[in-house]
């Protein structure tokens, strides 16, 4: 089982701060939601857990050793990340799309075998475009788009997964079948997962945990339940937020004033 | 993806047409040969039929077939480095500094046998030019080596054109010539068919990582690439391509363009299929139109940079037509 952490790390975008200090650690269990208003820095933080920036100073770590060491091929085999947008230059069917989850596994001549491709049919399955496999990319509306790039990331198969906005675009039934997905994965023992997010109720329903980054480098974390309340959510967005005690938890939304 | 079926039927297709267009490039010209006369002179290199064949024709054509094939690879990896299907091999520069060399070399009035070697020195020095500018600190920048390769070319066009208005006017007619793109005094060099094979080799070997950075730089690196490292490989490899094209055939346009581009609309983004086909049909195209370039106005030789342009440009906008109706 691999942890994906951070230590003292300070991420900046030019001047602005994102994250001062930041210690944590995505344990093998838990589903991190990560909160803040827009442009306060999520992506930016979440680039530089997936080692694709540098930080400013402190340092992220897989399994104890910096992540900016690694070979990134090593690194792709565990740490996964669904990026905000995916813009396709050339075509491509979208079998090959979800396939390319597979690259990190195979060596340098080796061609993707039937395994590789079943768990790419088994993806597109998961995501309900199994139907859509020999289509072109291009043609794809910006949902569809979405849950084919979910799918390369389940064929990819990290422990890690790192997900910014993984429900942009997506419509209620498939935001929480891919919500589900995230939490069922994390269930069955062994991965990790954290989430951009704006929609509170999603963070509410299916995260264990919540980080929050409230600018200036400021930043909270904990368990859900000591995390999401009003205070903290008046404070994140700067908008009076009320919580209403549902069913199945509480669920937040914007107070009339 | 492509059925493996569909794939050996396409590759044994896209021999069978080079091996077609070398046969006939052999056999047509302003001599052109009947199928006696032909298969005689392919069995007796010393007749006279056989030295036309044997020594001038079989040559040009295996270069033109080279090049072409160069040429069209080149065009591959460039659109994938610069992430835009409008890339083509001289769009950084690489054939500038070449054709600046030999231009050069021309109007000092150095022996042919050493334009090529020249060419290659030219080309060499703009890569290392744009390598060495465009390289900086940092993560990879698409548009700073776009932007440094393009002010390159520029320069060095400048100093093409500075060139050929101080040039006596005997010599512009040969320039305007290798400027065009022209086959006339090329034979095949071991060297350029060996560069060929061998970059090929690498290419298919990293066909996928291709497949992953034509998806763009983050994707790349999210799947494992270490997209810096390869992505200046790409650029080198996609620039001793175009240098070593140049060197033999001077700037012939649109292959290297269109190539890639139609095999794209054709066989699909897959690498791994794209750059074989790519490289066969771009060595077939070469040939054919260099042997329409030396039959059209028999006795008269056209350079076959025009031909491939007056082809390409054409067969280009219908197909592009045609996938846009598809669509």
């Amino acid at each position: 089982m691999t942890v994906l952490g951070c230590k003292q790390l300070d991420v900046h975008i030019g001047s602005i701060d994102v994250a001062t200090k930041l210690s944590m650690e995505l344990a093998p269990g838990e589903f991190w939601g990560l909160l803040g208003p827009n442009g306060i820095g999520k992506t930016t933080l979440l680039k530089c857990l997936a080692g694709l920036l540098n930080p400013v100073s402190g340092q992220v770590f897989l399994e104890s050793r910096d992540i900016n060491e690694l070979p990134r091929k090593l690194v792709a085999r565990h740490v996964g990340m669904l990026q905000q947008y995916t813009v396709y230059v050339f075509d491509s069917s979208v079998i090959q799309t979800a396939l390319t989850g597979r690259h990190p596994h195979l060596a340098y001549w080796e061609r993707e075998g039937p395994d590789d491709l079943q768990k790419a049919r088994d993806a597109l399955k998961a995501v309900e475009l199994d139907a859509f496999s020999g289509r072109s990319v291009t043609g794809l509306s910006g949902g569809e788009a979405r849950r084919l790039a979910f799918a390369a990331l389940l064929v990819q198969d990290p422990e890690i997964m790192l997900l910014d906005e993984p429900t942009n675009h997506l419509d209620l039934r498939h935001q929480v079948q891919i919500m589900g997905m995230i939490r069922e994965r994390i269930r069955r023992g062994g991965f990790a997962a954290i989430a951009a997010l704006h929609d509170i109720n999603l963070a509410a329903r299916y995260c264990s945990h919540i980080l929050m980054l409230l600018g200036n480098g400021d930043w909270i974390a904990g368990h859900r339940e000591d995390m999401l309340n009003e205070v903290n959510l008046e404070k994140l967005y700067g908008c009076p937020v009320e919580m209403i005690q549902g069913k199945h938890g509480a669920r937040f939304h914007p107070a009339e004033v | 993806m492509m059925p493996t079926a569909h794939r050996r039927l396409l590759f044994f297709f896209l021999v069978i047409l080079s091996a077609a267009s070398i046969i006939v490039a052999a056999a047509a010209g302003s001599v052109s040969l009947d199928w006696d006369q032909w298969t005689n002179a392919l069995l007796h290199p010393a007749s006279e039929f056989g030295e036309l064949v044997w020594r001038l024709r079989i040559p040009r054509a295996t270069a033109a077939w080279t090049v072409g094939a160069l040429l069209s690879l080149s065009g591959c990896l460039m659109q994938v480095l610069l992430r835009n299907p409008l890339a083509d091999p001289y769009i950084l520069g690489v054939s500038g500094g070449a054709s600046f060399a030999t231009l050069l070399g021309m109007t000092v009035g150095v022996s042919a046998s050493l334009l090529p070697p020249l060419a290659w020195a030219g080309a060499l020095v703009s890569i290392l030019i744009v390598f060495s500018l465009a390289r900086g600190e940092g993560p990879w920048s698409r548009t700073r080596l776009l932007l440094t390769g393009v002010v390159t070319a520029s320069g060095w066009a400048a100093l093409i054109s500075l060139l050929l208005t101080l040039s006596p006017d005997g010599s512009l007619r040969g320039m305007l010539f290798w400027l065009i793109g022209d086959l006339s005094y090329s034979q095949l060099p071991s060297w350029a068919f060996a560069t060929l094979i061998f970059i090929f080799l690498i290419c298919l070997g990293m066909a996928r990582s291709l497949n992953v950075l034509a998806m763009g730089e983050t994707t790349a690196r999210l799947l494992g690439e270490p997209t810096r490292k390869v992505l200046w490989l790409v650029y080198l490899l996609a620039s001793i391509l175009t240098a070593t094209a140049v060197s033999i055939a001077g700037n012939i346009g649109f292959v290297g363009l269109i190539v890639p581009h139609l095999m794209r609309l054709i066989v699909g983004s897959d690498h791994r299929i794209l750059l074989p086909s790519a490289a066969l049909f771009g060595g077939f195209f070469l040939v054919f139109s260099d042997t329409l370039a030396r039959t059209l106005l028999a006795p008269r030789q056209l350079p076959v940079g025009v031909v491939t342009a007056l082809i390409g440009v054409p067969l280009f906008l219908l197909l592009l037509n045609r996938a846009k109706v598809k669509q």
